[in-house]
């Protein structure tokens, strides 16, 4: 790394529409440094001009730096990156955060449960699992509508190693799951092969909270339900304040919690 | 630590200056402000008595309003860390001191900060009588200087001269050449005693007490903060004036070749400080970001990262709140809620 808050220069390697208003990035260093990373860490990405702004794996640095990105235009900083074209140079700091709690889950049957662009930041942790057999494992993915899903090429070959359930706000046929995930999960109970031991979620918080009730109620422990949460980090080490969940800074004690974790930080202060 | 006597003050505030550049709190011309200026013939006496706090705390010094982090000039980032010559900063208070202590632990990691912090020492001078609003004892930041928080202290006695305790090693080097007589151990001890006496000249600051155990068992009504929250405009004068308030933005502004990234103090008072780009706003309601800003003064939950409380009761917020939300309102508010 260049040194503590400026970046390092990064080339866009590849590009591609992977659902509504996302594209997929492929980034690569353009000095040749390395780095690496964790299921769950996240990394800034600089646009000259424009700021910074944070963004989660989806895939970890590979052999030659390589790593990639489901990102969704939402801001000025993100409509600058879709003007960008392969070859253009960014800055890039990281990794940052902490991460998912993978000596926690293997061995375990682990139900994740990700809704709209909350998909992402499961991809490199679905990954890992999907690798080890001995882990159980599936997917309730929830959309608004079928237009709004992304990672569709990870999907598909997510469906070899784990059973996926789409569900959708809006279906746009009568054969699509309608609902949210809340509404389906005996079906992917049943595929599972029992009741999850571990949930990890990610999605809007509203969702992810409702998530963490309904298993707290049926009984899981608050240490086995995972939550990566979404704050407005910054500066990526616990400085700027931007990220404060009452006493802890999400941006360096998370963006993985516990539902335990959590409780405690919610009972601190209303923010 | 060593301990000298000396009879002006002056005498060493000059051979300071002999040495490094000095600032030290002064009024500037026309101004009613107090302010942190360079030293100069003008500048007035000392004095322990009556303290008067300048308006802003030391803050700027080490983490200044705004400050350039890199440049990029269309192929590179590249560091822009600061260059700063020698300075003391010459008659901080206790409050202060704490403040750069807390701050010195935060920002430990940040190379600008650090630049500028490890140019600098610390000349203290102990408040002989509390200052208006403030109540430094009440959360262990005065009203005498805290052992190692400064380079030197400064305390006047009773018979107007002074004791000058090195709190380390860069604190001796800077006045060995004065040959300073060693102080009788006897006169530190007065000084304990003496703190005391003046600690209990401040008026009663049981409403802050109080607030601070009812923050910590959130006992706080929602509806207290929900009015306080209607009564803060989001101007930041609290924010900027915390001599512990930290947060920071950044953005890129365009220079001749490319671009330059400053970063500038926030506020977490202002409705935009937590949104997100999707719109999602965990702290949209004023009155959670009044709560938030206060939980961070005086939860436990910082003192076990810091030792201490983020508030060091210089009062500040309270005499530039152009509302009724600065910090003796507030806890008067808070201890009257239940």
């Amino acid at each position: 790394m260049n040194g503590f808050m400026t970046p390092q220069a990064i080339h866009i390697a590849e590009i591609y529409d992977d659902g509504e208003a996302s594209r997929h990035f492929t980034f690569e260093p353009a000095d040749g440094v390395k780095h690496s990373a964790k299921p769950g860490q996240f990394f800034t990405l600089a646009l000259p001009g424009y700021g910074e702004a944070a963004f989660t794996y989806l895939s970890l640095p590979d052999a030659e730096g390589r790593f990639k990105a489901l990102i969704r235009q939402a801001g000025s900083l993100t409509s600058a990156l879709f003007k960008c074209d392969v070859g253009d140079l960014v800055g890039f700091r990281g990794p940052f955060g902490n991460s998912w709690p993978i000596n926690q889950l293997l061995g375990k049957r682990v139900l994740i449960i990700a809704g709209g662009i909350g998909l992402p930041p499961l991809a490199t942790i679905a990954d890992q699992l999907a690798a080890d057999k001995s882990t159980p494992i599936a997917l309730i993915y929830g959309s608004r509508s079928p237009a709004d899903q992304v990672l569709k090429y990870e999907r598909s070959a997510w469906h070899m190693y784990m059973p996926i359930l789409e569900t959708f706000d809006y279906p746009s046929n009568q054969e699509q799951l309608s609902g949210t995930p809340l509404d389906h999960v005996a079906e992917v109970e049943a595929k599972l092969g029992g009741k999850p031991e571990v949930i990890l979620t990610c999605g809007p918080e509203v969702m992810m909270n409702a998530v963490a009730h309904h298993f707290v109620e049926n009984g899981l422990s608050p240490e086995s339900i995972w939550l990566a949460l979404e704050r407005r980090m910054h500066c990526g080490i616990g400085e700027c304040g931007h990220c404060y969940l009452g006493s802890s800074y999400v941006c360096t004690d998370g963006p993985v919690y516990n539902w335990q974790q959590l409780t405690q930080l919610h009972a601190q202060t209303t923010t | 630590m060593k301990a000298f006597i000396l009879e002006d003050i002056e005498h060493l505030r000059d051979h300071l200056a002999s040495q490094r550049q000095v600032f030290t709190p002064q009024y500037a011309e026309d101004s009613t402000e107090l302010d942190w200026l360079p030293l100069t013939d003008k500048t007035a006496s000392v004095t322990a008595e009556r303290p008067v706090l300048p308006t802003y705390p030391a803050k700027q010094f080490f983490f200044p309003d705004r400050e350039i982090l890199f440049q990029f000039d269309g192929s590179a980032f590249k560091e822009t860390l600061p260059e700063v010559e020698p300075q003391v900063l010459f008659g901080v208070r206790s409050c202060d001191l704490c403040a750069i202590a807390y701050q010195d632990q935060f920002f430990e990691q940040d190379p600008y900060y650090q630049a500028r912090r490890k140019a600098t020492l610390l000349v203290g001078i102990d408040c002989n009588q509390p200052c208006e609003g403030g109540f430094c004892p009440s959360v262990n930041a005065g009203p005498f200087i805290r052992d190692g928080l400064a380079d030197l202290a400064c305390h006047q006695r009773e018979d107007k001269s002074w004791l000058i305790l090195a709190h380390t090693s860069e604190g001796e080097a800077l006045i060995e050449r004065l040959n300073l007589q060693a102080a009788d151990p006897n006169l530190i001890a007065q000084r304990n005693e003496q703190e005391t006496q003046v600690a209990a000249e401040f008026p009663s600051a049981e409403h802050i007490e109080t607030g601070i155990q009812r923050i910590n068992q959130a006992q706080v009504p929602a509806e207290t903060w929900q009015n306080m929250g209607l009564q803060c405009l989001a101007c930041s004068g609290c924010t900027n004036l915390c001599p512990t308030c930290s947060c920071f933005t950044s953005y890129d502004r365009p220079v001749a070749e490319g671009i330059e990234r400053e970063r500038c103090w926030d506020s977490c008072l202002y409705d935009a400080f937590q949104r997100e780009a999707s719109s999602h706003n965990p702290s949209a309601d004023a009155g959670q970001r009044v709560e938030r800003f206060w939980f961070h003064k005086f939860s436990d939950e910082y003192v076990k990262s810091f030792g201490r409380y983020g508030c060091t009761g210089c009062g500040r917020c309270e005499k530039t709140c152009p509302g009724v939300i600065g910090v003796h309102s507030v806890m008067k508010r808070i201890s009257a809620a239940l």
